[in-house]
C-alpha cells in the first residue's frame, strides 16, 4: 500500500452488476484497480456462439465494464482449484447424503485466498468482491466482518469460511449500499450490466439440473442415484425414492402422492439407502452441531450467547453454546427451527458481527 | 506510463500509406467489382491492380492470387481445397503437415481426418525444424498436400521450405506453405522456392485485418470451400473487399521493398533483447534459439514464473507480449509448438513470445528489457515467498 492509502486492488468480477459497481467504487476512491474474472469450469466442450469459454457472456460483460472504467481486465483460469475445492466437494457431499453449499466453499478457498495469492504476482495488496457485507478494522487492529446495511441482500452468511488472516487484505465495497442504490450507480455510470437479472442457480449447474450433474460425475449407477425405500421414522416403508442425492431435508416435492398427510424429508441415510420422511412438525429441532469450523473472531466458549443462522435468508436464532472444542460446536436454540440440513452452513453472529461457523453435522 | 507493443506477430498497426490508399475505396469508389457499370469497372480495376501488385511482391502471376477473408481462410482453402479435390477422385486420401503448423492448418488437417483422411503429422527436431526424413516418409503415402510453414508464429523458427518444396516437387506432390509471419521478414518468393500454394495475410505487415490471400500455382487444382457467385475464379465467392485488397497490396509492396534493411534492424534489436533476458533471468531458455529464425520473434521459457500471471503483470507495466498462440488458454497447457519440440508442460515455467515490428525502437527494447526482467524477477520472488 502507498503512503496515501491507495492500494492496488484485484476485483473479482463475474460480469454481474454487483461486482461491476464494486470495481467502479474502488476506482472512484482512487485505488489502482485490476478487474479479474475467474474461469472456474469449462462451460461447454462443443463450439458454437457464446457457448465457448472465451465467448462466455459474463467474461465479455466484465471486460466491457472494465474498459468503460478504464482499468485492465484479465481472465484467471482457476478451473483446477475450483474443481478440486468446490466441485469435488459438492459431488462428494451429495454422495454422502448431505446438502453442500458450494458458494461458501468457493469464497472460503477459491474466490478469496486463491485470488489473493495470484494477485500478489501482479503486485496487488488486496482483493475485493461484490458481496453485500462490511469489513472494518475495529480500532485495535482487528478486522471484523459485519452484515450489510441492506438486510434483504446481506450475504455475510456465505463468508464464514474465509481464513481469518486474509481479512486485512479483503474489501467489500457494497456493504453500505442497497441493491437499488447499486443498480442506480451502475446506470449512472452507463455500465452494460446495470439491468442484468440476479443469478440464482449454482454457477456450474446453469440449468439447475444438479441431479444430472451428479450423474455425470458419479455415474448413473452410483448408490446416491439408485432408487430405494422411503421410510418413516419408525421404519415403515411408505414408498420408493429415486436416489437419495435427489432429496434434501425439508423437501416435499418428488416424494410421490397418495399419503394421508403431507410428507417431508426428515433425513437421508446413505448407509441403508433410505430417505426418512415424516410430518412437518417432525422437521423442527432445537439443537445443532457444527463441524469443519472456522472463526473470524475469538472462538466461542461454552455458555456463550450467540445467534445462529442455518440457511441463507433464514433469520438468525438466539442460541447458547453447549459444547465448544476445535472439531465441534453444539448449540441449543432458544426456539425450534425447521429443516436443519446436514452439509449446509451453520453461521454464528453476535448482533451484526460475523463470528464464524461450520458445516451442519 | 509508457507502453511498448511487443506483439507484432499477433497484429500490427495499419501503416498511414496503406490507410490513405484504402480510403477512396471505402467511400466514393464503392462499386462492386462484378458490376458492369462504371462504378463496377472502377472497383474491378483497383482490385486487379491490387492483385497484380501483391502477385509481384511474392514473385507470382496476377491470376495466381486468390483473395480470402483471412490467413486462416487461405490455409483452410489450401488444405481442405486439396483434400476435397482428392476425395472427389476416389480412393484413400492422406494430408500432411508439420507438427508446429498454425492452428489454421493443423485444425483443417484434423477436420479432414475426421472425415476419413489419413493425417500425416511431420515430426520436428528440438529446435522446431521439420525433419526431412519425416517428409520423405510421408511422401510415400502420396498425400494430396504437404503443408509446412515458412517461419513459425510462436518461435520464429524458419522451416527448411526450399528442401521440402524440392522433395515434394520431385515426388509430384503439392506443397503448401503458410508464409503469414515470413512475408516482409525474409525473402518469400514462389519463383525461387517451388511452392504450389502459399498463404499470406495483410494485418501482420501493416495492412488491414479481414483480408488474406492464397497463391495457387497455375495448374494446381482446388475445390472451393464456399459456393456462390463465382468470384476469385470460383475459389472464393463473395463480393471482394476492394479497399482491403488495395491496402494489402500497398502493405506487401512496402514490406518487401523494406525487407532487407528492416530484417537487419529487427534482428539486431531482437538479439539485444534476447541477451538482456538471458543475462537478467538465470535459467532462461531461448526456444528455437539454435535454428535460423525470423528476425522479429523471440520466444523464451523462464523457470520459476507462473505462466498465467506473466502476461498480466507485463501488461500492467505497459509491455504487450503473448504466450504462444493467442487462443491457447490455461496455465498448464503448453503450446503445441513447444510440445512438438519436446518440452514438457510445467505450470511454473512461463513461455513468453515477444515480437517486434516497424514501430519498435531501440529505446523501446532497452526499456522493455528492464521492465521484463524486473517483472519476472518479482513474480519469481512472489512465487517462492
Amino acid at each position: 500500500m502507498s503512503s496515501d492509502g491507495r492500494m492496488t486492488v484485484l476485483v473479482a468480477m463475474s460480469g454481474g452488476v454487483d461486482s461491476s459497481v464494486a470495481a467502479a467504487l474502488l476506482v472512484e476512491q482512487g485505488h489502482r484497480v485490476i478487474g479479474v474474472t475467474m474461469k472456474t469450469f469449462c462451460y461447454a466442450s462443443t463450439p458454437g456462439p457464446s457457448r465457448t469459454c472465451c465467448g462466455l457472456d459474463g467474461i465479455q460483460d466484465a471486460r466491457r465494464v472494465c474498459d468503460r472504467l478504464g482499468i485492465p481486465h484479465y481472465v484467471f483460469d482457476m478451473e483446477e482449484e475450483f474443481t478440486r475445492d468446490v466441485i469435488a466437494d459438492f459431488v462428494s457431499e451429495y454422495a454422502a447424503g448431505r446438502t453442500p453449499n458450494p458458494c461458501v466453499r468457493c469464497n472460503s478457498n477459491t474466490k478469496i485466498p486463491d485470488l489473493l495469492r495470484r494477485g500478489r504476482m501482479l503486485g496487488a495488496d488486496a482483493v475485493a468482491t461484490g458481496h453485500y457485507a462490511r469489513i472494518e478494522e475495529d480500532g485495535n487492529g482487528a478486522w471484523v466482518v459485519r452484515r450489510a446495511v441492506d438486510g434483504l441482500k446481506d450475504q455475510a452468511y456465505f463468508l464464514w469460511g474465509i481464513p481469518r488472516e486474509v481479512l486485512p487484505r479483503l474489501r467489500f465495497p457494497l456493504g453500505e449500499l442497497t441493491k437499488p442504490e447499486v443498480r442506480a450507480r451502475a446506470r449512472e455510470l452507463g455500465l452494460v450490466t446495470a439491468d442484468k437479472p440476479e443469478s440464482q442457480e449454482i454457477c456450474f449447474v446453469p440449468d439447475g439440473d444438479y441431479a444430472g450433474f451428479l450423474a455425470a460425475h458419479l455415474g448413473e449407477d452410483h448408490p446416491a442415484l439408485t432408487p430405494g425405500p422411503l421410510v418413516t421414522a419408525d421404519g415403515t416403508v411408505v414408498g420408493r425414492h429415486r436416489g437419495y442425492a435427489r432429496y434434501t431435508v425439508g423437501q416435499r416435492k418428488g416424494l410421490g402422492g397418495g399419503f394421508p398427510r403431507p410428507l417431508y424429508v426428515l433425513r437421508v441415510r446413505p448407509a441403508t439407502n433410505e430417505v426418512v420422511v415424516g410430518a412437518v412438525e417432525e422437521l423442527n429441532r432445537d439443537d445443532v452441531a457444527l463441524g469443519d469450523l472456522n472463526w473470524l473472531t475469538t472462538p466461542p466458549s461454552v455458555g456463550d450467547r450467540v445467534e445462529v443462522q442455518v440457511r441463507h435468508r433464514a433469520p438468525a436464532v438466539p442460541a447458547t453454546v453447549v459444547r465448544a472444542d476445535p472439531e465441534c460446536v453444539e448449540l441449543r436454540l432458544d426456539r425450534p427451527v425447521r429443516a436443519i440440513t446436514p452439509g449446509q452452513s451453520g453461521v454464528l453472529f453476535r448482533g451484526d458481527v460475523l463470528l464464524g461457523g461450520g458445516r451442519i453435522r | 506510463m509508457r507502453t511498448i507493443y511487443l506483439d507484432h506477430a499477433a497484429t500490427t498497426p495499419v501503416r498511414p500509406e496503406v490507410l490513405a490508399a484504402m480510403e477512396p475505396y471505402a467511400a466514393e469508389r464503392f462499386g462492386n467489382p462484378s458490376s458492369v457499370h462504371r462504378w463496377g469497372q472502377q472497383a474491378r480495376t483497383a482490385l486487379e491492380e491490387a492483385r497484380e501488385r501483391l502477385a509481384a511482391a511474392v514473385g507470382a502471376a496476377r491470376r495466381e492470387i486468390v483473395f480470402t477473408g483471412s490467413g486462416t481462410e487461405a490455409d483452410n482453402l489450401a488444405v481442405l481445397g486439396r483434400w476435397l479435390h482428392a476425395r472427389r477422385a476416389g480412393g484413400p486420401v492422406a494430408v500432411a503437415c508439420s507438427a508446429v503448423e498454425h492452428k489454421a492448418v493443423l485444425a483443417a488437417v484434423r477436420a479432414a481426418e475426421r472425415e476419413g483422411a489419413e493425417a500425416l503429422i511431420l515430426a520436428v527436431d528440438e529446435e522446431g525444424r521439420t525433419d526431412l526424413g519425416a517428409v520423405e516418409e510421408a511422401l510415400r503415402s502420396r498425400p494430396c498436400v504437404v503443408s509446412v510453414m515458412w517461419g513459425n508464429n510462436e518461435t520464429g523458427v524458419l522451416q527448411p521450405v526450399e528442401e521440402i518444396a524440392a522433395l515434394c516437387r520431385e515426388a509430384g506432390v503439392v506443397f503448401h506453405s503458410d508464409a503469414v509471419q515470413a512475408l516482409g521478414r525474409v525473402p518469400v518468393r514462389v519463383d525461387r522456392v517451388p511452392c504450389d500454394l502459399l498463404t499470406v495475410s495483410a494485418h501482420k505487415i501493416g495492412g488491414p485485418k479481414g483480408i488474406g490471400a492464397l497463391y495457387v500455382r497455375s495448374g494446381v487444382d482446388l475445390e472451393p470451400l464456399l459456393h456462390g457467385g463465382g468470384q476469385e475464379a470460383g475459389l472464393r465467392p463473395g463480393t471482394q473487399n476492394v479497399a482491403a485488397a488495395v491496402g494489402f497490396a500497398v502493405a506487401a509492396e512496402l514490406a518487401v521493398r523494406e525487407q532487407e534493411a528492416e530484417a537487419q534492424r529487427l534482428a539486431a534489436l531482437r538479439d539485444r533483447l534476447e541477451k538482456a533476458l538471458v543475462d537478467g533471468l538465470p535459467g532462461t531458455v531461448v526456444n528455437g534459439g539454435g535454428a535460423p529464425r525470423l528476425p522479429h520473434i523471440l520466444n523464451v521459457s523462464v523457470p520459476g514464473v507462473d505462466q498465467e500471471s506473466v502476461l498480466f503483470a507485463l501488461d500492467l507495466e505497459g509491455v504487450a507480449a503473448s504466450s504462444g498462440s493467442a487462443c491457447t488458454s490455461g496455465g498448464v497447457e503448453l503450446s503445441h509448438v513447444l510440445t512438438a519440440m519436446g518440452r514438457t508442460a510445467d505450470a511454473r515455467t512461463a513461455s513468453v513470445r515477444l515480437s517486434l515490428g516497424r514501430t519498435t525502437t531501440s529505446a523501446d527494447i532497452d526499456e522493455a528489457a528492464r521492465t521484463i526482467v524486473d517483472v519476472l524477477a518479482r513474480i519469481r520472488a512472489a512465487a517462492e515467498g
